[in-house]
């Protein structure tokens, strides 16, 4: 296996004044191996919505036009020091990437395809707002740029609802984007949604996604419990009693039978939040519970290459001078092999796939059936997990108590 | 040589914040024995404990030159006494000690119930009391009332009371003076055998153990062989000596004279408090009355939060047995907390000071499990057990009786409140013995009860019912046969021993149920169903059930969160440390205490 890290001594400029501090990384992907995943954040949002903590700011022409050309820098950068490897998926997101302009995108994706050898069948996802798409010629634009998944976010298919979560557009935007999408020849079309919000009943609940379904109907589907994010105004008015959530046992309603409804239909659970027809899971997302390495591009993106973890410079400043200086990925979180386990584990309990028992004898040393008996039996007796073919998996019951289920293995 | 006639000996009575401590060190700063140099407030109360919550755990003692107004030198010494009915045992040594005893009241405050109790084991002692009114700089004071009520409450003639302010040190010389003119000095026989009372002991690693005593008749010198009355062992004396207030050498001390010695003893069993030295020579044939040999009265376990911690928990508790000879500890294992300790305490306060004492001077973190007196059973196959454990009690069909220990109680109360003291009593299961008035306004109820009924918060529940007015001191009398059961809680199913208490079979249902519901509310809704349930024997009397919560995931977890969100399960992991697993159920330490606080009412 190449060490792509190997060459990147000899290809760092002179000027650089500190001993690259990447020499030693090594990919766990390589040719007749896993490729790279490929993310690119796109920071900017027409609005900031009610309940989101991502990092994004309000789009302007000017910093647009920073940002792609900083943008653009970074990938010729990680090209030239990972010896342009494979890369198997590209997913442009964010923020709203469907707010850049097609030259901007085109730009872009040119750049990853020159810096990294996508596949000729890679996965390229963008994500967009229903507000925020164009015509039919612009959908046909980004497939000629080779964009072959579109992940839609329409939150809700009730226009109360999406102005409470302060969404910038309704759900007919949502509706005509999906139909312009289909007609421009997107086949692979995923919507966003979220269940549990202030005022949501089960029943509405379970209406939406029959209409989703029959109406709408997605090739993938992201349902997300509403998360409530510290800082955000939405958080501050459930906090302050102005917004009531459903009761906890009708949410993990609205969940299950949610999930066991969109199963029943051909959509497959295959993460906690997720659901695809057969052959259209994310290959990108399922790459990161897999434990693959990821590329992360642009303002605050994240990526994981081998044992290092590294994030990219929020602001706009900070990110751009860290690409003309290379000092990207500089500084990094080391992983040693007991947190990549755990990671493995964690995530791996998170899709219906389940972890692998092997990944358990690993960490400890001890295998999870004996070590945690009881605890174990208790899961399986109260429907929250099963073990078969080597694997623990978590009903969606079990998944929708995860987390505790994950720190008591992990304990 | 030091007559008699210049020696006073005298202890100081008050309720807690009345000013004691700060009229010892105004006594000491105007004699001059504490200089500005070693001012430090509240010089008796050595312990940071005791300075904190403003008590005396330990008695101390302080040898006080004074030159009265009559010309003479006189030598006064300070015997400062603890102040709760736990050590009303080591108070009554203390107080032994004296032939008079300050009587310090908070002159806008009045007579408060926590004075009298320890008043009239002074009467009891024959000591001459001398009322002395403190804060009388506050503009609230009040002392013509508070006159009034020493008199009526107390019955002592208090219109010659010394008014103080011992914070700005107003008349502390009348006070002196009145020590001097007021009690009488000892009446020792300088000729007798040597007769001394041991008041307090401590262990000092380089002294081993330190003894204070009172000699009453014949003197000591340094290089004597003493012995021990009850014991009967023999020791030298190596070293002999007064505390003025730091320890001082002398050769010999008389009758009368207040004292230290060492003499090589190991342990604080060597001198225990309370009993008699003499001469192995020339003893005494009778002791000083009142000896007693004080054992645990109620017991319970402390367990290392951290299973680690357990043998630094070990060594302090060795080291707190050191300087606490009522204070008894032995190792348990419990299915629910692990290896830990079976600990005795004289009561329930004595066990609090040992807690707050382990948390504080040595950083053990503990879980205490629910108080228990002692037990007796009598076996089919003839034993008698002592049982300090609830959950060690053997099964019924393998006792033929079952004993539990009964105290007798007197309650000062003032008439109006007379009413809640006995009803008080009687919910908790008291024979009523006496009733009399000792003065117009003022009761003494006398009751026997199960030790176990006020060994919880009796204490708390009579101050609530008195508005803080009566006050209680209490002994241990007999044992005596009852129908008692022992109630087990159950949790999904598998009995905590942890949780186990031995309650009345008339009352056990119904604790049962107010246990079970107290430990729903202080048992966290979990991954699993909870149920808990009380049991006496075989038979459930009651169940409460905690749903497993329903909902505890994220969302969201793609590249950009791994990190933060495992660290995020890390966390709540750590959160969880404190929690004691039984099963699959996290039981938090606070359960552990709910047993403790249940409210049958």
């Amino acid at each position: 296996m190449p060490r792509f890290f190997g060459e990147v001594e000899a290809l760092t400029r002179p000027k650089a004044p500190a001993p690259n501090p990447l020499d030693s990384l090594a990919l766990k992907t390589g040719p007749g191996e896993k490729k790279l995943l490929l993310y690119v954040h796109v920071p900017f949002c027409r609005q900031k919505c009610a309940y989101c903590a991502f990092h994004s700011q309000v789009y302007n022409q000017v910093t647009a036009a920073w940002y792609v050309k900083t943008l653009v820098a970074e990938i010729g950068l990680w090209g030239r020091r990972l010896n342009r490897p494979k890369a198997e998926t590209l997913y442009l997101g964010g923020g709203t990437p469907s707010l850049l302009s097609l030259a901007d995108l085109n730009r872009i994706v040119s750049a990853a395809r020159q810096s990294f050898d996508l596949d000729r069948d890679a996965e390229i996802t963008m994500e967009a707002n229903p507000d925020s798409v164009g015509d039919a010629g612009w959908f046909a634009s980004l497939a000629s740029l080779g964009v072959n998944r579109l992940s839609l976010g329409v939150q809700s298919l009730s226009d109360e609802h999406l102005a409470r979560l302060g969404r910038p557009h309704s759900a007919a935007q949502a509706t005509s984007a999906l139909a312009l999408a289909r007609r421009a020849g997107l086949a692979n079309v995923g919507l966003d949604l979220i269940w549990g919000l202030p005022g949501q009943r089960l029943q509405d609940w379970l209406g939406q996604l029959r209409t989703v379904v029959k109406e709408l109907a997605p090739q993938h589907l992201s349902c997300y419990g509403l998360t409530q994010e510290e800082g955000t105004p939405f958080t501050r008015r459930i906090q302050a009693g102005e917004l009531t959530l459903p009761p906890e046992d009708e949410q993990a309603r609205m969940y299950v039978l949610g999930a066991e409804y969109l199963e029943s239909e051909g959509l497959l659970h295959y993460e906690i939040s997720n659901f695809a027809r057969l052959g259209f899971a994310s290959r990108h997302n399922s790459g990161y519970w897999e434990g693959r390495d990821y590329l992360g591009l642009g303002p605050s993106a994240v990526s994981t290459l081998g044992t290092r973890r590294f994030a990219n410079a929020r602001a706009m400043e900070d990110y751009d001078a860290a690409v003309r200086q290379e000092t990207t990925g500089r500084d990094f979180e080391a992983l040693d092999p007991a947190t990549l386990l755990r990671e493995r584990l964690m995530l791996g309990l998170r899709t219906t796939r389940g972890a692998l028992l092997s990944d358990y004898l690993a960490l400890t040393g001890k295998a999870l059936l004996a070590d945690k008996k009881a605890l174990i039996q208790a899961l399986r007796q109260n429907g929250l997990a099963r073990v078969n073919q080597g694997r623990l998996r978590l009903t969606k019951n079990g998944m929708l108590v995860s987390s505790a289920i994950i720190s008591r293995i992990l304990d | 040589m030091l007559l008699q006639k210049n020696i006073r000996n005298f202890s100081i009575i008050a309720h807690i914040d009345h000013g004691k401590s700060t009229l010892a060190d105004r006594i000491l700063e105007v004699t001059g024995v504490l200089t500005d140099r070693d001012k430090k407030d509240q010089y008796l109360d050595r312990l940071e404990l005791e300075r904190e919550r403003g008590i005396t755990i330990k008695a101390q003692s302080v040898r006080i030159p004074y030159k009265a107004k009559d010309g003479q030198t006189y030598i006064l010494n300070l015997i400062d006494t603890p102040g709760h009915v736990d050590f009303s045992y080591e108070v009554s040594r203390s107080l032994a000690a004296c032939e008079g005893a300050l009587l310090v009241v908070d002159s806008s405050q009045g007579v408060e119930a926590q004075t009298l109790a320890n008043v009239f084991l002074a009467l009891d002692h024959n000591l001459e009391i001398v009322p002395v009114l403190n804060k009388i700089d506050l503009p609230s004071a009040d002392p013509d009332r508070v006159c009034q009520e020493i008199e009526d409450i107390i019955g002592l003639a208090a219109k010659n009371a010394v008014r103080i302010s011992a914070k700005t040190g107003l008349n502390v010389d009348q006070v002196l003076e009145r020590i001097i003119t007021d009690l009488p000095p000892p009446h020792g026989e300088e000729n007798a055998p040597l007769k001394a009372l041991i008041f307090d002991s401590w262990y000092d690693s380089y002294q081993g153990v330190v003894v204070l005593f009172r000699i009453l008749d014949g003197r000591v010198h340094h290089g004597d062989k003493i012995q021990i009355f009850s014991t009967k062992d023999i020791f030298e004396v190596t070293k002999l000596g007064v505390f003025s207030p730091d320890a001082v050498a002398v050769k010999e001390l008389g009758p009368g004279e207040v004292g230290f010695l060492c003499a090589s003893m190991k342990e604080l069993g060597d001198a225990p408090v309370g009993d008699t030295i003499t001469r192995p020579d020339n003893p005494v044939v009778q002791p000083f009355p009142g000896f007693k040999t004080i054992k645990p009265m109620v017991f319970c376990g402390l367990y290392p939060v951290e299973p680690s911690e357990y043998e630094p928990l070990k060594a302090s508790l060795e080291k707190l047995h050191l300087n606490d000879a009522a204070f008894s500890y032995e190792p348990e294992t419990s299915q629910a907390l692990g290896f830990g300790f079976r600990c005795g305490f004289l009561g329930l306060l004595h066990m609090e000071i040992i807690q707050e004492r382990l948390e504080r001077e040595f950083q053990a973190k503990l879980i205490a499990t629910a108080p228990s007196v002692v037990y007796k059973v009598d076996t089919i196959d003839g034993k008698t057990l002592e049982i300090d454990n609830p959950s060690k009690l053997p099964e019924p069909n393998a006792m033929t009786a079952l004993y539990e220990p009964y105290v007798r109680m007197e309650v000062h109360v003032p008439n109006e409140f007379v009413g809640a003291a006995l009803k008080l009593c009687e919910e908790k299961r008291g024979i009523q013995k006496d009733m009399r008035y000792i003065t117009a306004t003022r009761v003494i109820v006398t009751y026997e009860l199960p030790f176990n009924e006020i060994v919880f918060d009796f204490f708390d529940k009579l101050k609530s019912a008195t508005r803080g007015y009566a006050s209680l001191d209490y002994e241990i009398i007999d044992y005596r046969q009852a129908d008692l059961v022992k109630l087990d809680i159950l949790i999904n199913g598998d009995p905590v021993d942890a949780f186990s208490t031995i309650v009345h079979r008339e009352r056990s249902e119904r604790h049962g149920r107010a246990l079970a519901l107290k430990l729903k509310k202080s048992i966290p809704r979990q991954m699993f169903e909870v149920v808990i349930q009380a049991a006496i024997g075989r038979k459930i009397i009651a169940k409460e059930r905690n749903a497993p919560f329903r909902k505890d995931v994220i969302a969201k977890c793609y590249g950009g969160d791994i990190s933060r969100k495992r660290k995020l399960l890390e966390k709540q992991k750590e959160g969880k440390k404190r929690m004691r697993k039984m099963g699959n159920v996290e039981i938090p330490q606070e359960a552990f205490l709910a047993v403790l606080k249940v409210d049958v009412d």
